[in-house]
């Protein structure tokens, strides 16, 4: 097995397991969890480098293997030049923000989940750029924004934190629901989801009727994702999020996703009228908006937001023109944009951390405090606004070259360089502020803290970001060269263009609107005072929120209105919505059949007892209704109802569901006692007449009906599926109890499935009994305060004698299982009540204090065996859950038989036991929290 | 020896029918809470001990080995019932249930009535 052959998963999949790992490393030391996360990174690093040597030689690497064939979803992972970009970006940027965030946090900030959500970011990002398949890639692209939604809100506690996360995800969940419907429509053109088959299908695509559907689907899915307009305004917002979090997700990464896709997607999309158009013009409004706001933000933040916003407009502008050449530009100017503005935002975390403040209006002088960290981010200033020797300044001469280029093509068309300039204009204004407002300009006006310069570790990313922009700048073609090289030929997929890395191009007219640009900014600077003024005036009330909210709470109205209609919280109500529809199918299926009603099969002997037996059934069911003012009658009577179905399987040969009606019953019935506690004892009258009326007809109604069909089907000679379950129930499964053998075995998915959805149904109650608070009455309805002696002794003596009594029966239950009746999920409830029996007899502390194992534990337990269980069958090549069995033979005990199937039971059993005794002991505990004088509440001592 | 064995189950069986029928007719005719306690739980566990013991020892006879699922189910009986009728009266004592003058103390001058 050569590992190499799964570097890519493991690549992608690294941090998620990183995740895990840090976010449990805290409790080791301090420091744990940005080491740890810090590993991961860079062990996916280095998987990786070995793949390397191919990539830059221009090859591309895929890995997959077959997921959901029938769906075309594979689990693929690809390697090409652009993808490397990425995933170098993704995991250099990552380390340098773990290092620097290592220092920026307090100490109050939970360390272990900052670095879990952003190892599980950097996870989605990595598979983002390394998938194969675009549904894969979906995937990933949602678990972006899920935990980026996690890292913008990590200050739960900040209002506006917790805001900007929700704007985040509202807009690019949005986006990622559009890109879902055009990757499919993409998929149904091309007939494949794999990025191979769609690239070379750019011809079928652009020509295909469905091409502007799919483009616009997948365009929203890029401009929410990076920022475009005019789903721009969500950056600016999410700059609420701590500052590392904004140097990796909002500079070099997340905001690049969208611009990745439409790298992706460039030679399968581009190349019509509607890219042109589309594409370029929301990326020219986004950078001139971008560069425009920008200016006038006082925020550090705000400032570099709107820059980001514009930057990232400039590469979608490029890619939206389409030719080769811009192509080049683009994927220059993303390399160029993620290390200065990363190392900016590190600047203005360090400035953050050190002052206290990011007001630009306060923030002066501070050149003087910390000399070395204002020469960092004058470079990566100047590297932003373009200035020469400097990478920003060679991606921007690109892309002036190429406006230029453009604007041959109409007299329209004249405008594209002409607004460029404009852009670049307010671009080296608002740098040219970053520069002299913060680091010049006077004195710092009452900071809260006195500035000082930051620790050497957090400076030092930042140190190396900026070297990066001046190696970059200063000899482009031996540093980012053969990187660029393997990017623009993956994804331009054909033949690159020739282009040249060189400071010097001589004079021309990119030079000049260089040239035009930087004179024009400094003039925008020095005259800045008047467009304050000006957009205080005017502009400074637009704000994007009120669109937003306003579309927001449309939506939640209608949403609202629509679940209103269906759902009045009454009970009555939601069973009519549901059960009316159910009988109008019916009858329309009875009016259309031709066929009698009641096929001809012959019917079971007339049996007296089981007769009787239904009549109690019938009126214990009926009592139920007539006594429901009576909760404790009408309880015992819905006990009494449970029994006789129990009886009912075991009469017609169903010893397995009488086993399980029976055990299920009990613990319902304690459930429900315990609940009672809080409940009123008996309910008034509320319901007039009419609706007792109505609702007695909705159900003789229905009951009928449910009748006929139940007889319909049973009466007609059917050929069901039990046949072949109980002809392969020896030879396939090795156990002659059948309903065992579908469980654990035939349907041992389902029963997977089943006992995930116990545990996490038991979770759901714990977490829901935490934090409530009822108020139980003291006394019962007649004002009879309850007994002190809430553990009479002669209950509790026996119940501890009852207790090994009933395990055994469990053991016995669980261990025929297989063959005879019984089984883990019985076991599983005999053993829980044994437990719970303890409980009710000797108190919780007691009980607790000996039954010390948490029960959270033992669920988890139960879902590892029964997933071991499965996943042992994949590593000897079977398919999942396969199970095997075979016949031992012990001394005194004789020849019995032995299944994998059994650990799959056990595994059932536990969480069976686990989920049941956790609900039922947190409703205990809660009792006895209520019973405790009020204000005194204890902690179970668990 | 094989009808005689029978006869011993036929009057075990009988006994227990027997005592269950009494359990419950005296749930239904006894005046008080006490009192009905007495029927389901005296009366049932042995009449429901009774048809068990005929169960065991008529499986003994048709299984390999002795059938002891009997016994359990016995003991399981013999400690849950009295355990539950112990319960309910304490909670008829805490709620001061209305008991019958002459199941309390019986003077013979005083003859009262029962209902």
């Amino acid at each position: 097995m050569n590992l190499l052959n799964y570097a890519l998963p493991v690549a992608a999949l690294l941090p998620f397991f990183g995740a895990a790992v840090v976010a449990s490393s805290a409790r080791f030391h301090r420091a744990a969890p940005a080491w740890c996360s810090a590993l991961a990174a860079f062990s996916a690093l280095l998987v990786l480098i070995p793949a390397m040597s191919g990539v830059f030689a221009g090859e591309t690497l895929i890995q997959s293997w077959s997921w959901v064939p029938s769906v075309g979803l594979e689990f693929a992972f690809r390697l090409d030049g652009l993808s490397l970009l990425f995933t170098l970006m993704i995991l250099v940027i990552g380390l340098l923000v773990t290092l620097y965030a290592g220092y920026y946090l307090s100490a109050e900030d939970s360390k272990a989940r900052f670095f879990s959500c952003l190892l599980l970011f950097m996870g989605s990002m990595l598979g983002v750029v390394l998938s194969e398949n675009l549904l894969l890639l979906l995937v990933f692209w949602e678990l972006t924004a899920l935990s980026s939604f996690m890292l913008i809100s990590f200050w739960q506690h900040r209002e506006d934190a917790r805001h900007g996360a929700r704007m985040a995800l509202a807009v690019t969940g949005m986006g990622g629901l559009a890109l879902l419907g055009g990757v499919l429509l993409l998929g149904q053109i091309v007939g494949s989801y794999n990025l191979t088959e769609v690239l070379a299908a750019g011809d079928i695509i652009r020509s295909h009727e469905w091409y502007l559907p799919t483009l616009v689907l997948i365009l929203v899915g890029v401009f929410t994702k990076s920022a475009q307009f005019p789903f721009h305004f969500w950056l600016p917002h999410a700059m609420a999020a701590p500052t590392p979090v904004s140097a990796y997700l909002h500079s070099a990464t997340m905001v690049k996703a969208g611009i990745f896709l439409l790298a992706r997607f460039f030679p399968a999309l581009s190349g019509t009228s509607e890219w042109l158009w589309i594409v370029s013009t929301a990326g020219m409004l986004t950078l001139l908006l971008g560069a425009f706001v920008a200016l006038f933000q006082h925020d550090l933040k705000g400032l570099l937001a709107y820059s980001t916003i514009s930057h990232l407009g400039l590469i979608t502008l490029l890619f939206g023109l389409g030719t080769p050449l811009a192509a080049v530009a683009a994927l220059f100017h993303i390399i160029n944009h993620a290390t200065f503005k990363a190392s900016l935002f590190m600047v203005a975390g360090i400035i953050d951390h050190e002052t206290g403040s990011r007001d630009m209006r306060k923030l002066n002088g501070l050149m003087k405090y910390m000399p070395h960290t204002s020469v960092l981010a004058i470079i990566a200033a100047s590297a932003m606004a373009g200035v020469p020797l400097l990478n920003g300044f060679l991606s921007k001469e690109m892309f002036f070259d190429q406006t230029v280029v453009a604007s041959g093509a109409s007299s329209w068309a004249l405008a594209i360089p002409v607004l460029a300039t404009l852009g670049a204009i307010f671009s080296v204004a608002y740098s040219l502020r970053f520069i002299h407002d913060v680091f010049f300009n006077g004195d710092p006006i009452d900071l809260p803290r006195v500035p000082h310069a930051p620790p050497l570790y957090m400076r030092l990313p930042v140190d190396l970001l900026v070297i990066v922009c001046l190696g970059v700048g200063m000899l482009p073609a031996l540093t980012v060269g053969p990187l660029l090289a393997a990017a623009v030929k993956a994804t331009i997929q054909g033949q690159a263009p020739d282009y040249s890395l060189a400071i010097w191009h001589g004079l021309n007219v990119p030079l000049l609107m260089s040239f035009v640009a930087l004179l024009g900014g400094i003039t925008v600077y020095v005259f800045r005072a008047r467009l304050f003024a000006w957009n205080d005036r005017h502009l400074v009330r637009i704000d994007a929120r009120v669109p937003y909210n306003a579309v927001l709470r449309a939506l939640i109205q209608v949403a609202t209105a629509i679940t209103r209609r269906f759902d009045r919280g009454s009970l009555q109500h939601t069973l009519a919505w549901t059960m009316g529809p159910a009988g109008l199918v019916a009858v329309a299926g009875f009016v259309s059949m031709d066929s009698p009603l009641f096929g001809n099969r012959t019917l079971m002997d007339f049996d007296p007892v089981a007769l009787i037996a239904f009549g109690g059934l019938m009126l214990s069911s009926v009592l139920t209704v007539v006594m429901h003012r009576k909760r404790m009658v009408s309880l015992i009577l819905l006990g009494v109802v449970g029994l006789l179905v129990s009886l009912g399987f075991a009469k017609f040969s169903a010893p397995d569901l009488a086993l399980t009606q029976l055990s299920v019953e009990i613990v319902t019935v304690v459930l429900l006692m315990l609940a009672l506690f809080f409940l009123p004892q008996h309910t008034s009258g509320v319901s007039s007449r009419w609706r007792h009326i109505r609702d007695a007809i909705w159900a003789v109604g229905l009951g009928t009906g449910a009748t006929l069909l139940t007889l319909a089907v049973l009466t007609r000679d059917l050929s069901p599926i039990s046949d072949y379950f109980v002809e392969n129930s020896v030879s396939g499964g090795g156990g002659t109890n059948v309903v065992n053998v579908i469980l654990v075995d035939f349907r041992g998915f389902d029963t997977l499935g089943e006992i995930v959805v116990l545990s996490i149904a038991g979770l759901g109650i714990f977490a829901l009994l935490r934090n409530i608070h009822l108020h139980a009455s003291l006394t019962d309805m007649e004002g009879r305060a309850w007994s002190t002696d809430s553990h009479p002794v002669i209950l509790q003596t026996l119940s501890r004698l009852l207790f090994p009594l009933m395990l055994l029966f469990a053991a016995f239950v669980f261990l025929r299982g297989h063959n005879l009746p019984g089984g883990g999920f019985i076991a599983g409830l005999v053993a829980a009540l044994a437990i719970v029996l303890q409980y009710l007899g000797n108190g919780i502390q007691w009980t607790s204090a000996r039954i010390r194992t948490d029960m959270h534990r033992v669920i988890a337990a139960g879902l590892f065996f029964a997933i071991a269980t499965g996943l042992v069958s994949i590593v000897l090549k079977f398919p999942f859950l396969t199970s095997t069995f075979t016949y031992l033979k012990w001394p005194v005990v004789g020849k019995f038989e032995v299944a994998s199937a059994m650990i799959f039971d056990l595994g059932v059993f536990l969480v069976v036991v686990g989920a049941t005794v956790m609900i039922l002991v947190e409703l205990g505990k809660f009792n006895l929290l209520q019973a405790t004088k009020p204000g005194k509440h204890t902690k179970g001592d668990d | 020896m094989i009808e005689s064995l029978d006869i011993l189950l036929s009057v075990l069986v009988l006994i227990g029918a027997l005592f269950v029928l009494l359990g419950s007719v005296a749930l239904v005719k006894l005046p008080d809470f006490f009192m009905r306690l007495h029927g389901p739980t005296k009366a049932s566990t042995l009449g429901t001990g009774a048809i068990l013991t005929a169960s065991a020892i008529y499986f003994s006879g048709h299984v390999d080995g002795i059938s002891l699922h009997e016994v359990l189910i016995t003991l399981f009986l013999f400690i849950t019932a009295p355990v539950g009728a112990h319960l309910m009266a304490k909670a008829a004592l805490h709620l001061k249930l209305k008991q019958l003058e002459r199941t309390q103390h019986i003077t013979p001058e005083k003859p009262t009535s029962s209902r």
